[in-house]
């Protein structure tokens, strides 16, 4: 044996483990006394269930779902110590339905095109007599989800009547559209520019023109092991926290992609795994890596907004279970001489306001109010 | 009995075939992906996948729509403990140990009669709320008559009822007419 503590975490072939590649990659690990098997898993739903159960310690976890654990069975809630990354995602349609809507979209500088030109085209093609489009999202609980449909409804679209939603894995995704059994579909980098790189799509908005800085992945662990190994956790977290630093810094980049092209990893064409990593997906500045409260708050007001949960559910006592900025930061502190520039933590000052692109602002205070403010909703 | 098994495998859906050896009628399909058209007109009972499948979040998905399945999960011998776990915590049906066909037709009966338990509680729970709604409905319909037209409150509830004996309907539906109505007359569009 080695002596060092051994750890399972499970993966899902996108972007937004490289914390966790990095920190492999790079020996963080080994430094902090863990010895980490990481395993790469087939479906979200799996994820779920190994952490809940403890087959597997903590994995790369949607952060909607962590939250879900806790709504559905308190006991077997997982904690999200870490968020692994802001930005990211996008949403890509099918090059028919591209040039079915007059190629918008094709600038990703600017404000993210409205969904108001699919709407016109959805009016026309029921008018013709033809089926809904169908849409794909990665996980009913997940940011893609809930973005898909936060753009769709604020083009007049009703992504439960309008469109058809259904749910495929993220490596999936190009191959079905390939296929022709989806018109377009919200996932995770690299998939959208994967889609794009074979002619296969076109990326209509990133999430990081829907909601600038916005949350997506967490590191979920079991409760199991905050509760029976906190300095294990600890140490978990502290790894992750410099894989996520090392995996910012543009001089790391080409190690980097060479580390998630890799097999048994994303196992993507590089090219396709450069582009989110060039301008969109943050992993570590900005306290990036920080649980906040404020976007465990948004991803609940838009489970009450879709009718997953009820709206009279005790919201703070979800987030306080599940995210935990504490454990963030405790380990980030640690870390203090190793990581420069030193962390900042805005939101110890005030809460960070979440605005999308619509320029609705969300007080995480009134969360409930949020959600119940929208005309396209199923409260 | 109508078993669909999604798995790149045959082998299993034979195993499964195996253990259900007696049951009549009994129809086993084997499918390596899931296929939305296929489950549609096949209409399984039960449907049996790999833990390892990456269908398995489309499964879940369609777990609370209504044309959900029951599911049942099999741990291949690479994951040790995992089924026991899971059982342990009631997170899903998983099957010990690969699958040994004489375990097949209990587990897939336990399966099926959890399904529908789950299924049962929840349009319980629905019809409880919409009992609820109407309740609160009825009861703001009586204060308005009551207000309208000097009744007392027995003296309204008698009016909705023969109301709604009138019309052949249930008295939440003409409360609620009598709301929007109400609300109209007072100039609220909605």
């Amino acid at each position: 044996m080695s002596g060092l503590s051994e750890l399972r975490l499970g993966f899902i072939p996108l972007t937004d483990c490289a914390p966790l590649i990095a920190a492999q990659a790079q020996g963080f690990f080994e430094d902090e006394g863990l010895a980490v098997e990481l395993v790469r898993e087939a479906s979200w739903a799996t994820v779920r269930d190994k952490v809940a159960v403890g087959a597997l310690d903590g994995a790369h976890m949607l952060a909607p779902m962590a939250l879900a654990t806790a709504v559905e069975d308190s006991r077997s809630a997982v904690l999200a110590p870490l968020a692994l990354n802001r930005n990211g995602s996008a949403i890509t349609v099918s090059m028919a339905l591209f040039e079915a809507l007059g190629g918008m979209g094709a600038d990703l500088a600017g404000p993210p095109p409205s969904a108001a030109r699919l709407q016109a085209l959805i009016t026309e093609r029921r008018a013709r007599g033809d089926g809904p489009l169908t849409f794909a999202v990665v996980f009913p609980y997940s940011m893609h989800n809930y973005l898909l449909r936060y753009w769709l409804a604020q083009g007049g679209i009703d992504p439960d009547r309008d469109v058809r939603l259904v749910v495929i894995p993220p490596p999936r995704m190009v191959e079905r559209m390939r296929a022709g059994e989806i018109d377009g579909f919200c996932v995770g980098a690299p998939w959208n520019a994967v889609a794009e790189l074979e002619g296969i799509g076109r990326i209509l908005a990133a999430s990081s023109q829907l909601w600038p800085g916005g949350p997506d992945k967490v590191l979920g662990v079991s409760g199991l092991l905050a509760a029976q190994n906190p300095d294990e956790l600890r140490a978990l977290l502290r790894a992750v926290i410099r894989g996520a630093a090392w995996a910012d810094a543009p001089e790391n980049r080409d190690a980097l992609i060479a580390h998630l092209a890799g097999p048994d990893r994303i196992e993507a064409a590089p090219s396709a795994i450069a582009r989110a990593l060039e301008h969109e997906v943050v992993f570590h500045r900005d306290a990036a890596g920080l649980p906040r409260r404020e976007h465990a708050l948004w991803f609940l007001s838009q489970m009450i907004r879709w009718g997953q949960i009820d709206a009279n559910r005790d919201l703070e006592a979800i987030v306080d279970q599940v995210y935990r900025p504490d454990l963030y930061r405790d380990a980030a502190l640690s870390l203090g001489p190793v990581l420069e520039p030193a962390l900042i933590f805005p939101d110890a000052v005030e809460p960070v306001r979440a605005r999308l692109f619509d320029g609705i602002p969300f007080d995480p205070a009134k969360a409930r109010a949020y959600a119940e403010s929208f005309t396209i909703a199923r409260l | 009995m109508r078993v669909l098994v999604i798995d790149p495998d045959q082998v299993r859906a034979e195993l499964v075939a195996e253990g259900l050896e007696g049951i009549e009628p009994l129809e086993v399909r084997h499918s390596a992906l899931y296929d939305e058209a296929e489950v549609l007109s096949f209409a399984p009972d039960v449907v049996v996948i790999a833990a390892e499948s990456p269908d398995r979040d489309t499964l879940d998905s369609l777990k609370e729509s209504s044309h959900g399945h029951p599911v049942v999960m099999f741990v291949d011998r690479s994951e040790p403990g995992l089924a026991e776990q899971a059982v342990r915590a009631g997170v899903a049906a998983y099957v010990v140990d690969g699958l040994a066909p004489n375990r097949i037709r209990s587990i897939l009966d336990v399966a099926m009669s959890r399904f529908a338990l789950t299924r049962q509680l929840r349009s319980d729970l629905a019809r409880a709320k919409a009992d609820l709604e109407s309740r609160k409905v009825v009861d703001r319909a009586k204060g308005l008559l009551m207000k309208e037209r000097g009744l007392d409150e027995d003296g309204a509830y008698r009016l909705l009822r023969k109301l709604a004996m009138d019309r052949g309907k249930p008295i939440g539906v003409i409360a609620a007419d009598l709301l929007a109505f109400a609300g109209v007359l007072k100039g609220d569009a909605s």
